[in-house]
């Protein structure tokens, strides 16, 4: 037969009537049906858990690994965090910590975390698709879901839509909240964290109500024109204005300047020292000894910048302030700004010379340049205002005249889960969310030039943080269980009473110690100070504060207390800071008997190793971490050593000291052995 | 053999059962098939008679029954993508996620409700063009081919309800530009818009409206207009099987 008669046979055969064609395409149709459940059963998943058992027949420990393996679609469903994860079905062995040496995804364990995985899923942190059962659509933006999981080095932002109490696993979390309210983000951006709690700026913008008192308008523009060449550490930001701008702005400033001493007449400012050489050292060595630089930072020669960072760079602080200004400061800087958290140092006209002698000495001929400016017309001064209203100056700044502004700068509540769709990327930009952020921070008007947002000038490492802790502004983050919130150290409004509460505020004690919830960490906490050291010395101390912790650079300053005020703040101290926990006076020091003391120094030398840390003889002793106890008998409160070297933890939370659990018997030896230590450690080497 | 099957159904018709169903008994008369035909439900809908000739392929390419066919196909899966459906935010979206990862022959269910809803859009513009070309829709048809015209819309209406439904990214954005569009009309514009939406932004009002007008009002409409329309095509003369001049 020919092949044309083959064809034309089996076309009979198939097709021949309508019965047969409708039997054939009946067969075909079924055959066509057959794709689905084999497409069904030969999904993708499949073929990663055969490369898994696969992968753990070789190893040592296959058997136990094959037998927790589980075959099919992997869930973790938790209805209260809207979680439906399948990521467990291609990640096999995310719990498999015996496979820590295997590289290869998605095969990989999970890294060790404070959480259990089935807790939260997966989504939740590293976003994506959880519920996605595809490498294309659990991991990458697709036509359906924009959002792609979360790049590794912002994953921390996760961490922040449950925490707000700074945990010490999430660092760059951390840093870039701080960042937020230290470079006045908050000022301009209204940012609520979990539970609605609005963040708050931490910097203290100065008040320019009285700014022509302080500085001249040749600084204030030199300082528009770029805030980092006046101080590299300063966190305002560079507004790019216009040369007319800023002649205008800094008009509109001097105008709007008021007198802060309205009414009572400047008192008759000391003339600086002479700016001999031996002033100046003398000024300097002043300024060293008050401590200032634990605040105040200056740059040195090879312009790195050594000091604290609580109040303001000084490095060119010559050029900037009024001699007359800056006398009046140091004789008492709550007269003008009363919120200010530099102390007040009760510094006679001779040191206040000096210190006008050393720190008008430090200036910068470059920085100011040759503007000089002449009288502004009133229609300059008009302009300026128009500007400071339109850049937003009130948002952070008190200014005559300018009310301050209400949401100047959108909210960034929800930014971490702004739609890509909404979003009008900048030419060159990726698009994805945070890179979109990262760039709006490093180049807000690569966006557009009309657009308000200054230049900041910040490291990337702050760049990073400031992502990740914008990223953790999502909306899971608002909608999370209460339960699961770790909110923030609630901040205290805590006010110490009467006139020694007035002298705690006066010297800024806050600033450096915290007491109660409220104040700084640049000290020890005074909370249970009462409990813990005798008045005498405490007297004392206040007077002429000695050095307690030799290796520390940062001390106590001298605030020239007089007798009363040191009994005053002494009374308050011993009578309010006490802790409910024992009674100062339980232990009675005279009933410790010699040999207590030989016993406790046996233990102190011997079983605990206290030298380690402490000094008690300073010819022998090397321990520098925690503070000398040559003198603590004098110092402190037996029952406070007795109960310290119980549980120091239990006093004050975050101690170094560790928990010792010692025996009664032990602590009272040793509490005796060191109430014994009375002795000024100069005194002894005097006498040898 | 045939003849004892036919005389086996012969007898069939004729038991008291068959007859208290569907009325006709057995008899090859006229009067006993048009009887047939015209006293069920379904086909009464339907010719009493049919010319053999317009059953041809070349008259109508069966394209009004091929749009029936998935008429009918998208009945039957969208059913079931019922069960597994829940128009709410943002459940929707992890119900169709559910559809494609876990649920069995569920992303066949979703393509062959998603194919055919392309296929009878399509069918419909064919199945107009032929009639069109052909001239079937003059008298005395021209009231047929408004209720086609309607129809028309309802198919598209459907498709465009149900392009919502899955809540991704890709039917928020349509739906938002789509319903931007309606906003456009003149006077009641930004009316229509709230009352389609429920609100003036695609939102999980907008998604139950969509669901109900894709699963209930619009599938109603289409029965009833498609019911209209198969019983005009008896009333207006049959199919229409092309010009002949014996009429006149």
């Amino acid at each position: 037969m020919s092949l044309g008669g083959k064809i034309a046979a089996a076309r009979r055969l198939l097709f021949g009537d309508s019965a047969r064609t409708f039997g054939t395409l009946s067969v075909v149709l079924l055959a066509l049906l057959a794709v689905v459940p084999a497409k069904d059963y030969f999904r993708e998943w499949r073929t990663y858990q055969k490369g898994y058992l696969r992968l753990v027949s070789k190893r040592s420990d296959a058997t136990s690994l094959a037998r927790r393996f589980e075959p099919g679609v992997q869930q973790v469903w938790l209805p209260e965090l809207g979680v439906v994860d399948r990521c467990a079905t291609c990640h096999v062995a995310l719990k498999e910590s015996s496979l820590a040496d295997v590289k290869t995804q998605p095969f990989r364990p999970h890294p060790s975390i404070p959480h259990n995985l089935s807790d939260f899923g997966c989504a939740f942190c590293h976003r994506g698709q959880g519920a996605a059962t595809t490498v294309e659509e659990a991991h990458r933006s697709t036509k359906s879901w924009e959002e792609p999981i979360l790049p590794a080095r912002y994953l921390e932002s996760s961490c922040g839509q449950c925490h707000l109490d700074r945990p010490a696993g999430t660092p760059l979390l951390n840093q870039g909240r701080d960042t937020l309210a230290q470079y006045g983000c908050v000022r301009c951006h209204t940012i609520k964290t979990l539970g609605g709690v609005t963040l708050a700026g931490t910097d203290d913008p100065p008040s320019l109500a009285h700014i022509a008192e302080k500085t001249s308008r040749e600084w204030i523009a030199a300082w528009l024109k770029n805030p980092q060449a006046y101080a590299a550490s300063a966190t305002m930001p560079n507004f790019q204005l216009p040369d007319e701008d800023i002649r205008d702005i800094s008009a509109f400033l001097m105008a709007q300047s008021t007198p802060y001493r309205a009414g009572t007449a400047a008192e008759t400012a000391p003339a600086a020292a002479a700016a001999d050489a031996a002033a100046q050292q003398e000024g300097a060595s002043l300024y060293g000894e008050s401590f200032c630089a634990s605040c105040h930072a200056t740059q040195n020669a090879a312009g790195t910048l050594v000091g604290g960072t609580l109040g303001p760079e000084l490095t060119r602080v010559g050029s900037k302030v009024k001699t007359a200004w800056l006398a009046d400061w140091l004789r008492n800087p709550k007269v003008y700004d009363p919120e200010t958290k530099m102390p007040h140092y009760r510094l006679d006209s001779k040191q206040i010379g000096l210190l006008l002698g050393f720190l008008g000495g430090k200036t910068d001929s470059d920085f100011l340049g040759n503007r000089h400016f002449d009288a502004a017309p009133k229609a300059e001064i008009e302009h300026g205002q128009k500007l400071v209203i339109e850049r937003g100056c009130a948002a952070c700044h008190d200014i005559n005249g300018v009310k301050k502004p209400d949401d100047f700068a959108p909210e960034l509540t929800l930014v971490g889960s702004r739609p890509l769709a909404k979003i009008l990327f900048a030419p060159g930009v990726p698009e994805t969310l945070p890179d979109y952020i990262a760039a709006k921070i490093r180049q807000p008007r690569s966006f557009g030039n009309a657009l308000k947002m200054p230049q900041y000038t910040l490291a990337p490492q702050q760049v990073d943080g400031l992502v990740t802790a914008l990223l953790a502004q999502t909306e899971g983050a608002q909608t999370v269980p209460a339960r699961l919130r770790v909110a923030a150290r609630r901040p205290s409004d805590y006010h110490a009473a009467g006139k020694a509460g007035q002298l705690i505020e006066d010297m800024s004690c806050f600033s450096c110690h915290t007491i109660n919830g409220r104040g700084g960490d640049m000290a020890p906490e005074l909370t249970w100070e009462g409990t813990s050291v005798q008045r005498a010395w405490l007297v004392n101390f206040l007077k002429n504060p000695n050095t307690l912790r030799p290796a520390l650079i940062r001390r106590m300053p001298k605030f020239n207390v007089t007798d009363a005020e040191a009994s005053t703040l002494a009374d308050y101290i011993m009578t309010v800071y006490q802790t409910p926990a024992f009674d100062r006076d339980a232990l009675d020091g005279a009933h410790f008997t010699a040999a207590d003391g030989e016993r406790g120094k046996e233990l102190f030398y011997g079983k605990y190793a206290c030298q380690s840390c402490h000094i008690v003889d300073p010819n022998q002793d090397k321990g520098y971490i925690g503070p000398t106890l040559t003198q603590v008998g004098v110092r402190l409160n037996a029952a406070w050593i007795f109960h310290w070297l119980k549980n120091a933890q239990s006093l004050r939370p975050g101690t170094l000291e560790p928990v010792w659990n010692m025996s009664d018997d032990d602590a009272r030896a040793i509490a005796a052995f060191l109430m014994a230590q009375k002795t000024a450690p100069r005194a002894e080497a005097a006498r040898k | 053999m045939a003849n004892s099957l036919e005389a086996r159904l012969t007898s069939l018709r004729d038991t008291r059962v068959w007859r208290s169903i569907f009325r006709s008994g057995s008899g090859a008369t006229n009067l006993r098939r048009a009887l047939a035909v015209q006293q069920n439900v379904f086909l009464h809908l339907a010719s009493v008679k049919v010319r053999k000739r317009s059953l041809a392929f070349r008259v109508t390419w069966f394209l009004g029954t091929l749009t029936l066919g998935a008429f009918l196909i998208l009945v039957l899966t969208g059913i079931p993508l019922m069960l597994y459906y829940h128009p709410s935010v943002p459940q929707a979206y992890a119900d169709m996620n559910d559809l494609r990862f876990v649920v069995s022959a569920g992303v066949f269910l979703r393509n062959l409700h998603r194919w055919s809803a392309h296929a009878m859009v399509l069918l419909v513009f064919a199945h107009m063009f032929k009639v069109f070309y052909r001239g079937a829709y003059r008298p005395p048809r021209e009231f047929n081919w408004v209720i086609g015209v309607v129809l028309l819309l309802i198919t598209l209406f459907l498709s465009y309800t149900g392009y919502l439904l899955p809540w991704d990214q890709l039917a928020f954005w349509a739906i938002t530009v789509g319903s931007n569009l309606i906003s456009a009309v003149p006077v009641f514009g930004a009316r229509i818009r709230f009352l389609l939406l429920g609100g003036h932004t695609v939102n999980a009002n907008a998604l139950l409206r969509f669901y109900v007008l894709h699963c209930v009002i619009l599938p109603l409409a289409a029965v009833t207009f498609v019911a209209i329309h198969f019983w005009r095509i008896r009333k207006d003369g049959g199919i229409y099987s092309g010009e002949s001049k014996r009429h006149e």
